[in-house]
């Protein structure tokens, strides 16, 4: 039974993955669509990273030295300047581990 | 002078190195997959088959604590569909560039098409010719097997870990997508697409609304549009007077 509830699974994943890239589909994407769609990367990645940030166990948490609020902040910050995403994960992660680790 | 087979070795390499990180990010999370499959009593067969084939980060977690607790099948696969449904959005905006390539190159990118190599792939000529495609395909590829190799140490050592849930691991993915953004914000349109999406997605995740992620992300991209539209009309405008 887990193997076929698996196999469906997998079915759906590639399923939401691959369908608008199959050119069978009658989609025609005007310049509109396109443009509006040119947002896509940040909104939705925003849309993952924010929440994982400011709620934790379905409370709002905006407290500025919780230690996801805190690394986070730095992180922004870090990403704004130096640009380099190792800076970013780098220095933001060991924040966030030694705040884990010693609070 | 590069040849074509040098040019497409060195595209390729670049494809695993600029991964790194994000494969790296979700080391952590994958270790947790593989190893709560075990701890859910999968057999080592399906723990293989869900990174294998189901493929996914935050849907692979929630199926395996849904199918151990027994749920009925038409919840699992109706939650699965919620959570991956964000893809239909990096299926269209890429459906341009990848619905004219052969079929087995599109099903190929298609079954790797991550959160990770959307984010790799935004800027307005990725993944148009074969070099940039071959880009595409390592990183995408390489990311897949990373999380294979990282489900894999997380069913060996399953039995030995304690419960990883509540380590906090979901900031290493967070902190990656800040530093995949943060940067691309150069625009106010964008800017406005960003913050919308952002307080929305956390008004909507309190609020326990199911497509919380599509909904607040849609919205960011409309503000986003609208703003554009706005900006080009202003400019517009100023031309004429």
């Amino acid at each position: 039974m887990t193997l076929l509830t698996i196999f469906l699974l997998a079915i759906i994943t590639f399923t939401t993955r691959y369908l608008f890239l199959h050119p069978g589909l009658p989609v025609k994407l005007g310049p509109k669509v396109v443009s509006f769609l040119n947002f896509s990367a940040p909104a939705v990645l925003t849309a993952i990273w924010v929440p994982i940030i400011f709620v934790h166990d379905d409370t709002l948490n905006v407290n500025p030295l919780d230690p996801f609020v805190l690394s986070a902040t730095i992180a922004v910050v870090i990403s704004a300047k130096t640009k380099s995403i190792y800076w970013t994960v780098g220095v933001s992660v060991l924040v966030f581990a030694c705040m884990k680790f010693f609070l | 002078m590069l040849t074509k087979k040098q040019a497409m070795l060195k595209m390729i390499q670049k494809g695993v190195i600029d991964m790194m990180p994000l494969n790296l990010a979700v080391l952590p999370w994958g270790i947790l997959c593989g190893s709560l499959a075990i701890q859910r009593d999968f057999s080592v067969l399906e723990a293989l088959l869900m990174p294998m084939i189901v493929f996914a980060g935050a849907a692979q977690l929630v199926a395996t604590e849904l199918i151990a607790e027994n749920a009925p099948l038409l919840t699992i696969l109706f939650t699965i569909f919620i959570i991956s449904s964000r893809h239909f959005l990096y299926g269209l905006a890429l459906r341009q560039k990848l619905k004219i390539l052969p079929l087995k190159k599109r099903v190929a990118i298609g079954f790797v098409l991550t959160d990770e190599l959307f984010a790799l792939t935004t800027d307005k000529k990725a993944l148009k010719g074969k070099l940039r495609l071959a880009y595409g395909m390592s990183a995408g590829f390489s990311f897949y097997f990373s999380w294979l190799l990282f489900n894999i140490i997380g069913i060996v050592a399953g039995a030995y870990l304690p419960d990883l849930t509540t380590l906090g691991l979901d900031f290493a993915i967070a902190v990656t997508f800040i530093a995949l953004v943060i940067p691309t914000i150069t625009t106010l349109p964008v800017f406005v697409a960003v913050c919308v999406s952002g307080v929305l997605s956390v008004v909507l995740k309190l609020m326990h609304v199911e497509l919380d992620l599509v909904i607040s992300s849609i919205a960011g991209m409309y503000c986003g549009y609208i703003t554009l539209r706005w900006k080009n009309q202003h400019k517009l405008n100023e031309i004429v007077d």
